[in-house]
């Protein structure tokens, strides 16, 4: 084995580049090769090439206020062709069974009157926002964008670890990654063809333009943001360059009889979309949070009369209640009639008292995590703490089960990851986007990898101190059609995927011009010679 | 677009001007400070402060001016607070600025320095400043649209152009004798320029005159003036609806530039100081003008405006 790679030892959970055997799985081989081939030297040297990319580019996550690139590791995750067609529809899936769900509860709630879910479930739902009941989105999406996580379990099967339906971030570092990674180590790519990940602004804003309020023909869309400390102002930014549009925040940005204008310098300007990237609690003062400085006073007026469309929704944050993710399996068999494709991770309803109980007794070896919670915040893994966080947590769940829910301690898949001078396993999850427009859900390749950086560490996310990986997803063989491989025919409807392949046209070109230069007679270049060096001469005497 | 991101563009072409001139102006005087004697040190970086409007330190010496309009992130002229405040900008304007000038700003924050340094530290920071300053102008004319981002960029930076130097002019007045005017042209980098212009005559008219009146000369305050009223009429083309709003500042422009057109250049010359400062005053006005007209921010949330009545 290569000098990088002699210390990789496989721990208890999948990996995904070595088999429990010990050999390379198929779709690393390229990378392998890659990697084997390379010392310690060249991996530091593309490592420091990646941050420094980053760094110049301005390429960061802000914690805390302070801008620190965001961190990119230089072994990719790849993500085999016939996988990633079972994990993107089952990420459309959800999706639509999630906006089906929303559309439901917000209008005439069939699925408690049912008996599918219990009423009181989601009335308690801190997302639930009955501000917005009976608002029909205009053409009927709620979620614009998702972000559904997943991880691998040690057994290699795919599960959905939480759903993201309010303001999923993370989709621009997916783009800069690829790009940075082309940019560091182009040999890598040579050997395979990696599905492109450049489609994503068009599709957004394909799927925001769909959404303005009937009756616009040229709807002016733009990206609403909380301002430059907000950790994912970077991600902000790189949306609204790449889709064309304004960045506006709060203040530039008013409301007048349920229309919804921007300051410009050439006075009131009319919004129709806008993708938000502010917390419901924040968007409008009149309705949530008084104090917020972020929001527009009237906002919820204006997406109630259908002045403007919000994405995503409002009220959102009800589907991704972890408490409610318990149920989306049933919520796929009831609204699609369908069987899920991607799993639940096991998890305990802690209002059940039987339930409870049992979660409370082996608290400390299970994962409690609040039901409302992002970014990582607030979750106890069980294993790690101590007594006092285990007795604090106890009383916690005790008096607002409605709260949390427990999950056992999931061993993520791991990946080569370089820590220092040699390759280590690190756990992984993965985020891929889901842009809905109304007619179809479209699933980025690939999506978001985020590492876990510390040996051993399970929480991945990037305001913890995570790491990320770009995401390969192999393109299927070009043969496999003749063949009779099992792989059905994959929609290919990116134009930008097709290869091209352009036949040389004959071109008329002009002759590039120079300047003329004078031809000079041999005499008056001897001329020119003589006074040259007669100069130093007179100037010695 | 946006009066937000228009403020933001106004204020990148001031900050990259402001720290180009600044340290132009640096290196004029410190090569004049240098060949002088010692005695006159703390008037000479007196009076350069007090052009700079800095009038904090007693008795300042060398390293206080090097400090103050140099390497100090907390002085608000020094370059390193010209360049950190123009990365600001960029970064809350970072969706309409290409990729390349954003990359250019950026940069530029990071190499800043972290320590202090000397004279002959000075002279390669100094030198640094006017080549990240010249990248952007470079970049910024070579690729960006010239929409209305680009007409505020430019305003901002022709603004800050003609009152830097003004600044430059009167720092001659200050300290008495036509020897200094060879340090102030070159320190506008046009002294070649003037010599070819005027054939080798140095007298203070010509100097003042080239220096103040001559449009064709990039960085004189005429071409400054003409310039920032160029953008702001060409904001007004492209916003019909709006263009009255250029109004009270191009009116300022107009007599300022009339003013110095028709001026008596040897009552030009007996109040320099004086005339110089009209230029920064009216430099100041403008741009609470087009501050007014353009950036004016969102009046203060009221609870009484949403509703039908």
């Amino acid at each position: 084995m290569a000098d990088v790679l002699s210390n990789y030892r496989v721990g208890d959970a999948f990996d995904e580049m070595i088999d429990a055997e010990g050999s390379v799985r198929p779709s690393y081989k390229a990378v392998y090769s890659a990697l084997s081939s390379s010392t310690s030297d060249d991996l530091r040297m593309i490592a420091e090439s990646l941050a420094n990319n980053y760094t110049q580019a301005g390429v960061t996550f802000d914690v805390g206020g302070v801008e620190r690139p965001f961190p990119l590791d230089l072994v990719p995750r790849v993500i085999a062709s016939p996988e990633w067609e079972i994990i993107e529809a089952g990420v459309a899936q959800r999706v639509r069974a999630l906006e089906a769900f929303l559309s439901d509860i917000y209008f005439d709630a069939r699925v408690i009157a049912d008996g599918v879910m219990p009423s009181q479930l989601l009335t308690s739902s801190t997302h639930f926002h009955r501000a917005v009941w009976g608002i029909q989105p205009s053409n009927g999406v709620r979620i614009h964008v998702a972000g559904i996580d997943l991880i691998r379990n040690p057994d290699g099967d795919v599960r959905v670890l939480e759903d993201n339906v309010r303001v999923p971030s993370g989709v621009s570092y997916v783009m800069t990654n690829r790009n940075a990674m082309l940019t560091a180590m182009p040999e890598a790519f040579a050997n395979q063809r990696i599905r492109p990940v450049t489609g994503y602004p068009t599709r957004l804003l394909t799927a925001l333009r769909k959404a303005a309020p009937s009756g616009v023909e040229e709807p002016t869309v733009v990206v609403l943001t909380p301002g430059v400390y907000n950790s994912a102002y970077f991600e902000h930014t790189l949306l609204a360059r790449t889709m064309g549009v304004e960045l506006v925040e709060g203040r530039d940005l008013e409301c007048r009889r349920g229309k919804v204008f921007m300051r410009t310098t050439a006075g009131l300007q009319r919004v129709d979309v806008i993708y938000r990237r502010v917390d419901d609690e924040f968007l409008d003062p009149v309705h949530f949070r008084g104090d917020s400085m972020l929001g527009v006073p009237g906002l919820v007026n204006a997406v109630r009369t259908r002045g403007v469309t919000l994405a995503n929704s409002i009220g959102n944050g009800v589907a991704d209640d972890k408490l409610i993710y318990t149920y989306v399996p049933d919520l796929i068999k009831y609204y699609l009639r369908e069987e899920p494709i991607l799993p639940n991770v096991d998890t305990w309803r802690l209002e059940d008292d039987q339930a409870r109980e049992e979660v409370l007794d082996r608290l400390e070896e299970l994962v409690i995590k609040p039901v409302d919670g992002s970014g990582g915040k607030g979750i106890v893994i069980g294993p790690r703490a101590t007594k006092a966080e285990l007795d604090g947590l106890r009383r916690r769940v005790s008096e607002d089960p409605r709260g949390w829910i427990a999950q056992p301690v999931v061993q993520l898949s791991t990946v080569p990851t370089l820590i220092e001078d040699c390759l280590q396993p690190r756990h992984v999850d993965l985020r891929p986007f889901a842009v809905n427009n109304g007619e179809d859900v479209w699933v980025l390749p690939g999506g978001l990898t985020r590492v876990a950086l510390p040996e051993g560490e399970l929480v991945v996310n990037s305001s913890q101190g995570g790491g990320s990986k770009d995401t390969w997803v192999l393109s299927p063989p070009p043969h496999r059609s003749s063949s009779n491989h099992r792989v059905p025919t994959e929609h290919h409807d990116d134009a930008d995927e097709q290869p091209k392949t352009r036949t040389a046209v004959p071109l008329t070109v002009a002759p590039i011009p120079a300047a003329v230069m004078p031809k000079m007679a041999e005499t008056q270049r001897q001329q020119q010679d003589q006074q040259q060096q007669a100069k130093p001469r007179s100037w010695r005497c | 677009m946006l009066s937000r991101i228009a403020e933001s563009m106004f204020w990148i072409g001031r900050y990259v001007e402001r720290a180009e001139d600044t340290a132009r102006l640096l290196q004029t005087h410190l090569r004049l400070i240098i060949e002088e004697t010692a005695a006159h040190e703390v008037d000479a970086c007196r009076n350069l402060l007090a052009l700079m409007s800095v009038d904090h330190v007693e008795d300042p010496t060398l390293t206080d001016v090097l400090r103050i309009l140099g390497y100090d992130p907390s002085e608000p002229i020094s370059i390193y607070f010209s360049y950190a405040a123009a990365r600001d900008n960029a970064r809350r304007a970072r969706e309409v600025i290409p990729l390349d000038l954003w990359e250019c700003v950026n940069t530029t924050w990071h190499q800043l320095p972290t320590t202090p340094f000397g004279p002959t530290g000075a002279h390669v920071f100094l030198n640094w400043a006017r080549e990240r300053s010249a990248m952007f102008a470079g970049i910024s004319r070579g690729i960006m649209v010239r929409d209305d981002g680009w007409q505020f960029m430019s305003m901002g930076r022709s603004l800050e152009q003609a009152d830097m130097t003004s600044r430059l002019v009167a720092s001659v007045s200050l300290t008495h004798g036509s020897s200094q005017w060879p340090a102030v042209l070159r320190g506008c980098g046009g002294h070649d320029a003037f010599l070819r212009t005027y054939r080798g005559l140095y007298t203070d008219r010509e100097v003042a005159e080239f220096l103040v009146m001559d449009a064709r000369f990039p960085r004189s305050i005429m071409h400054g003036l003409i310039a920032a009223a160029d953008s702001l009429q060409r904001v007004a083309q492209n916003n019909p609806l709006t263009a009255r709003h250029a109004e009270p500042a191009l009116r300022s422009l107009g007599q300022l530039r009339a003013r110095l057109e028709y001026a008596d250049l040897d009552d030009l010359l007996a109040n320099l100081n004086h005339e110089m400062s009209v230029v920064q005053d009216v430099c100041a006005q403008v741009a609470i003008a087009v501050s007014m007209s353009y950036f004016a921010a969102e009046e203060p949330p009221a609870w009484t405006t949403e509703g039908t009545r």
